[in-house]
């Protein structure tokens, strides 16, 4: 437990966690100190004065929040008269040149410059000398724009640059109003993880070239989520909408805070994920070639497993743990066999020591807490012995060639189960007994376990107009127990104890449960 | 204040009335009598001879929709959306794309309206920062026999002009 310590806000007594900046340690009680400069990522800086605060009785009385430890009994004044000038007066200032385009601003609606102008300021400008003219809609590389009009030299980016990625490529130039962020020439922002400058930016002067005018940001419903894109299961939010007779589309993916796992950040491969949830997904279910309704295909598909002699489901590594848990009843009820084989989902050397993994699977670890095999030989053999094999959204064409595919199902009953065309390669599609299009991990809930084994649930906001079923209503439909998410979630409760405490799995913590080595290695 | 009740008296109850067949030949005579007396002489008709005779109507009557220009002929509009975001019937759809005429950054790329939902409320105008919408076409009639065609777009709108003089519509502005 954090030690607490007691300290006087405006008069009034606070409990706050001690170790903390003023900033950090009132925002947890729900107490804002306006601020640009200072990010608990990238620490106090102490350029932008925003966040200057009095100290009663201090030496000296007025101190930065970003650089000022919280002390058990500090007087500290939010509201004199002197600090409200300040702020006041701050704000004045980043507005003298500030070309207030929020109209055409990507950033409004969050952001700071508006929200604080709202609360602090409020004012109309007393300027009369024509504004400062810069560049505006610069490439910065990476598919970040900058505007140098509107930045507020907070250095966030370049702090960004300097310290997590290391690679340096921003750095501040000049000064007064003729300071701004430029690139060493030639040199561009040029690294895996660029993109997080824009959520850094306090203000429009970054931006997405990807999310550029897509949307307004107040028009955007957020689901938090975990990222599919790699094991290390980076903490999301998955910005959709649904417009007007259109179809509920991802309009971007940003880092949620977890201090455990990804920190404030993620990579830019896994923003870009969204693009596969949102294009060319599978829409038909079918059977023997013809579109049929599903429960025609569930139907057919059962009586097949029935006379079968050998079944083998195959499951994707980065299915949840209510997936998995469904398939495995499943095959326990009809006495088929389970694989995960993936081989193709890693990547060897891919990966680096900041967040990403050569892992491309978001669940491996839950596939082993449940004792799933999932090795070549395993899989190789077992295919070829089975006259029925179903697929429930596994990318085996990550995995095998075409014709690797095609020799071991040439004489078997497939039924595909996939997000996307060409999971199975494009021949054995056009081959297979029945396919059924199937959810993504952005359309339904459920629980991950990372690479560093820590259970995170997340949450599918995004509702397709094309109804599809999910794994486990896949898995039911075929005769599985588990009838729904919440039985398949008390057959994962019954497999990996530690997370039997939690009633549903709505209950985890949002920071996830870091299930302990040997339950996470078994 | 108590409620002031009055009461009238019913009517209907004598036996010449209820046989209906005599109070109907008395109303269409009564019809019958303005009929004719209106064939003859129709200037006390309280009516306006429309289409023929169409309406006067002031600089701030709530119209059609246009959407306004620079002077050398690009939209004003940026694509901020806020009329589509204060618009209460939600029938304005834009989509926003990068400005290529070189005015600042943004542009719509589309921008609909559909007339069959709009409830001419004039938020949109209001909204606007740019005085890139208005209601101003002096055009209220608009008829279709189906539903797509009461979506006017973004084309259309630019080529419509404004109906009244400048300073007239200004002037219906003051005080706001
Ligand atoms: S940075 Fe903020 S205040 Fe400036 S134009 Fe963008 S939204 Fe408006
Ligand atoms: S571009 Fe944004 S993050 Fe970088 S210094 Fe300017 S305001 Fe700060
Ligand atoms: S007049 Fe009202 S209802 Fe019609 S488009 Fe404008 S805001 Fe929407
Ligand atoms: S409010 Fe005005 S500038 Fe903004 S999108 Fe609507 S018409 Fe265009
Ligand atoms: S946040 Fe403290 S000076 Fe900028």
């Amino acid at each position: 437990m954090t030690e607490m310590i007691k300290l006087f806000v405006n008069g009034e007594e606070v409990e706050v966690e001690s170790g903390k900046n003023l900033i950090d340690a009132l925002e947890k009680v729900g107490i804002e100190i306006p601020h640009f400069c200072y990010h608990p990522a990238l620490g106090a800086d102490g350029n932008c004065r925003m966040c200057l605060v009095g100290i009663e009785d201090g030496r000296p009385p007025v101190v930065p929040a970003c650089k000022t430890l919280a002390k058990e009994g500090m007087k500290v004044l939010l509201d004199a008269d002197n600090i409200k000038k300040i702020q006041h007066d701050v704000m004045e200032l980043e507005f003298i040149n500030h070309p207030t385009d929020c109209p055409i601003c990507d950033q409004a609606g969050e952001c700071k410059l508006q929200d604080y102008y709202m609360k602090y300021e409020g004012t109309e400008s007393r300027m009369w000398v024509p504004q400062v003219t810069k560049r505006k809609m610069q490439d910065f590389g990476g598919g970040v724009i900058h505007d140098q009009e509107r930045c507020v030299a907070c250095g966030r980016c370049v702090r960004f640059l300097r310290q997590i990625t290391r690679t340096g490529e921003l750095g501040l130039v000049n000064r007064g109003d003729d300071c701004r962020v430029e690139f060493f020439p030639g040199r561009p922002i040029n690294n895996r993880y660029g993109l997080n400058v824009v959520d850094l930016c306090p203000v429009g002067a970054l931006t997405s070239a990807d999310f550029r005018f897509k949307q307004r940001a107040w028009f955007l419903k957020r689901a938090e989520s975990i990222c599919h894109g790699c094991s290390k299961g980076c903490n999301i939010m998955v910005d959709h909408n649904k417009e007007k007779y259109e179809d509920d589309i991802i309009y971007r993916l940003r880092p949620r805070q977890n201090e455990q796992v990804n920190g404030w950040f993620m990579c830019d491969e896994g923003r870009m994920t969204y693009k596969l949830e949102n294009d060319n997904r599978l829409e038909e279910c079918t059977l023997a070639g013809a579109v049929r309704p599903l429960a025609d295909i569930f139907a057919d598909a059962e009586r097949r497993i029935e006379r079968a002699t050998k079944v083998l489901f195959l499951v994707s590594p980065s299915a949840s743990l209510e997936q998995l848990a469904a398939v495995q009843a499943l095959a326990e009820k009809t006495g088929a066999t389970v694989s995960a084989f993936s081989d193709g989902y890693i990547v060897k050397d891919d990966g680096d020591d900041f967040l990403i993994k050569d892992d491309k699977a978001a669940n491996r670890a839950g596939v082993d807490l449940l004792g799933i095999a999932k090795s070549r030989t395993h899989f190789d053999n077992m295919a070829k012995e089975a006259d029925v094999f179903i697929n429930f959204g596994n990318d085996l064409s990550r995995s095998l060639s075409e014709e690797q595919i095609g020799r071991l199902f040439s004489d078997t009953w497939v039924l595909n189960g996939a997000t996307h065309p060409g999971q199975l390669g494009a021949v054995m599609e056009k081959k297979v007994g029945s396919s059924i299009a199937l959810r993504s991990w952005s359309e339904y809930h459920g629980v991950v376990v990372n690479c560093d084994g820590i259970a995170q649930k997340f949450v599918g906001g995004v509702m397709k107009n094309v109804e599809r079923p999910d794994i486990v209503e896949m898995a039911a439909g075929l005769g599985s127990p588990a009838t729904g998410t919440a039985a398949a979630w008390a057959l994962v409760q019954k497999k990996i104890p530690a997370l039997a405490e939690f009633g549903g799995f709505l209950e985890l913590p949002a920071e996830g449960v870091k299930l302990t080595d040997n339950e996470a290695g078994k | 204040m108590a409620a002031k009740v009055k009461q009238l008296p019913s009517r209907g109850g004598t036996p010449a009335e209820k046989v209906y067949l005599i109070e109907i030949f008395k109303g269409m005579a009564i019809t019958l009598k303005h009929f004719l007396r209106n064939l003859w002489d129709n200037s006390n008709l309280y009516v306006r001879h429309y289409p023929e005779v169409q309406p006067d109507i002031p600089a701030r009557w709530r119209g059609r929709h246009r959407l306004l220009t620079h002077p050398d002929g690009t939209p004003k509009c940026v694509a901020c959306f806020m009329c589509q975001t204060n618009c209460p019937a939600d029938c304005i759809m834009i989509k926003a794309g990068t400005r290529i005429d070189g005015v600042t950054e943004k542009m719509p790329v589309s921008f609909t309206i559909d007339l069959a939902e709009c409830i001419y409320c004039g938020y949109c105008v209001e909204a606007c920062p740019e005085d890139a919408i208005r209601m101003d076409t002096g055009i209220y009639a608009f008829t279709s026999s189906n539903r797509e065609e009461m979506k006017i777009g973004m084309t259309e709108m630019l080529s419509l002009k404004g109906g009244f003089p400048e300073e007239e519509y200004q002037k219906g502005l003051e005080g706001e």
